[in-house]
């Protein structure tokens, strides 16, 4: 069997590329991508865990995730389209009006 | 009478009793759109929506009298710490329906917003009642993503559009933080029960994995009750979102933070404190609460817009109510609970009273609010008792639930202790410099000239609900007993 070592150190590179695109990316459906990518690498840890442990919560939970980030990017679609027909961009850096 | 009631509802439903009131909060939900596609009255569905969760708080308020507590499914806990939390969300979701169908800003999709505040409470329901770390996280998933889409319901306005983009980028972010801490909190006890883990910690002390965990849960939902470093969406969510949306979220979403943070935290630090570094962690929730009350108070004096100043406000009084978290006694607990119920009186008041003066013409501005005790002297007496409340002047609410709070800093295990000591201290001199700014609102509103003479007039949904509040302001702060002891009890079931 693969150490579980691997897994864990693949979702963490997986969690920081998500990281680093959420950041660095100005683009808004690129950041939803992102969030995905972090969403997804912390299943990994769940699938992983479980299997290793024999203990069957983890892969139910990881269902429900799929759910809910399946949700989540919806609205966030929805979001960066009425934000693209009020102010005609998604650029994260120029959605900036209000601050302090 | 109760008591038979109470007795037939379990015999009728068996286990789905405990997650009874839940249930009818989420059919509020689910025919809100419906009454509004038959009717196209905005009003009826709120209406509606109101008597819905009006049963389903007498349920909870029968079900506490009856003391019929249980556990539903191994997943929801009816016990008096989540049936006080159920009723302060359901408090806060009266005064938001009332205000909202006569508020100028409000949509004309009544079914669709009537729908997401219903479900937002359902969703806080399940969160603070939740025992798992899976139900815990999908409660508060529910909340989240449905304020991301009440937020954006003010719609052509640019700024509800920027703040809703803004919610729902840091909202995802810390909802993917938090899921990478509870999957490592299941790989090291390989459990999702709250209390099993906070048993098997003790036994197996803590990791590097354990420690990661916390961190992510830590940074997660400091998002969620906007802790500072973590606090940079909520001035720009309450400024963008319509004022009715932004009360009920800084009173009830942050609310749901706290009960989360409380339950999971006491768990694994109390119950499991045999095993891992726990004064390590009170510090670590110290130094954030002294930060977050303090950048939320001196950041809030600059600000020239009242909503983003409420929003700091509310940012500073998130890190008075951190205080329990750091101190994990049951007195200071206590203290957070009854601070939860005053900041909903207070602080939804002050909204709402934004809400009323946006509805009569009036800015979100500071410099509009010049002269307004001599257009509505009402009005500005209700601000000003609501502004010093916040700020903590004897006799109000804000006064006494601060008292109780930050005595618990002082008094851990029934005797006076200097652990501690110094939280105490920053929270008062913070309580001092916030009154600067509450009381420079109160100076533009009785001594500056008014720019006009007209009379304000508001709806008359807008004085019931501030009345409410201006009551609970002051009865609270008078007379806290009638809250303190459920208080007390709802604190002692966390232990």
């Amino acid at each position: 069997m693969i150490d579980i070592a691997f897994f864990l150190v693949f979702s963490a590179i997986l969690f920081g590329i998500g990281m680093f695109g959420l950041i660095t990316s100005k683009r808004g459906v690129v950041t939803l991508m992102s969030i995905e990518l972090m969403l997804n690498s912390a299943n990994i840890n769940f699938v992983a865990f479980s299997t290793y442990t024999g203990n069957a919560d983890g892969l139910v939970f990881v269902i429900f995730t799929i759910a809910i980030a399946a949700a989540e990017v919806a609205v966030g679609i929805a979001l960066m389209l009425n934000a693209y027909k009020i102010q005609k961009t998604t650029d994260v850096d120029k959605l900036s009006t209000m601050r302090w | 009478m109760f008591e038979s009631f109470a007795e037939s509802l379990v015999e009728a439903f068996g286990q789905v009793t405990y997650i009874l009131p839940q249930v009818i909060v989420l059919i509020a939900a689910l025919l809100a759109p419906l009454l509004h596609f038959a009717t196209k009255d905005g009003k009826i569905v709120a209406g509606a929506s109101f008597a819905i969760i009006a049963i389903s708080a007498i349920l909870v308020m029968i079900m506490m009298h009856t003391v019929t507590y249980g556990t539903a499914f191994g997943m929801f806990e009816f016990d008096p710490f989540s049936s006080l939390m159920m009723l302060l969300f359901m408090a806060v979701a009266f005064l938001t329906i009332m205000v909202s169908p006569v508020h100028v800003e409000t949509t004309k999709h009544a079914g669709e917003y009537y729908s997401l505040i219903a479900a937002i409470v359902a969703g806080m329901m399940f969160a603070a009642s939740a025992t798992t770390l899976l139900a815990i996280f999908i409660g508060v998933e529910v909340v989240s993503i449905s304020s991301y889409a009440l937020v954006a319901l003010k719609k052509n306005d640019p700024r509800a559009s920027e703040a809703a983009v803004k919610y729902l980028i840091i909202g995802a972010f810390s909802s993917a933080l938090t899921l990478l801490g509870m999957s490592m909190i299941y790989g090291v006890t390989g459990t999702l029960n709250i209390e099993t883990i906070g048993a098997k910690v003790a036994v197996m002390g803590a990791n590097w994995a354990f420690i990661l965990g916390c961190i992510g849960m830590i940074a997660g939902y400091g998002f969620k009750i906007a802790a500072v470093p973590f606090h940079s969406w909520a001035p720009d969510v309450y400024e963008g979102a319509s004022t009715p949306v932004s009360g009920f979220l800084a009173t009830a979403s942050k609310k749901m933070g706290f009960a989360v943070l409380f339950k999971i935290f006491f768990a694994l630090f109390v119950i499991g404190s045999t095993g891992v570094f726990t004064l390590e962690f009170q510090y670590v929730f110290a130094i954030i609460a002294a930060i977050t009350m303090t950048v939320g108070n001196l950041v809030a004096i600059s600000q020239s817009n009242i909503k983003r100043m409420l929003a700091y406000s509310s940012v500073a009084q998130a890190g008075y109510i951190m205080i329990a978290l750091a101190v994990m006694s049951q007195y200071a607990t206590t203290g957070a609970l009854f601070h939860m119920f005053t900041h909903v009186v207070m602080k939804g008041g002050a909204f709402i009273m934004v809400a009323a003066l946006i509805t009569a013409g009036l800015g979100e501005k500071i410099e509009d609010y010049k002269g307004l005790a001599k257009r509505t002297p009402l009005l500005a007496a209700a601000m000003m008792l609501f502004l010093f409340s916040l700020a903590g002047i004897p006799p109000l609410a804000g006064f006494t639930s601060k008292f109780v709070l930050f005595s618990g800093a002082i008094f851990v295990d029934g005797a006076v202790s200097m652990q501690w000591m110094w939280l105490a201290f920053i929270a008062v001199i913070n309580s001092a410099i916030s009154l600067y700014y509450y009381a420079r609102v109160v100076k533009t509103m009785y001594i500056e000239k008014p720019a006009c003479d007209d009379k304000i007039v508001v709806p008359a949904p807008f004085m019931v609900a501030i009345a409410l509040c201006v009551i609970g302001v002051i009865v609270l702060g008078v007379y806290p007993e009638i809250l303190l002891e459920l208080c007390d009890k709802a604190a002692a079931a966390l232990f």
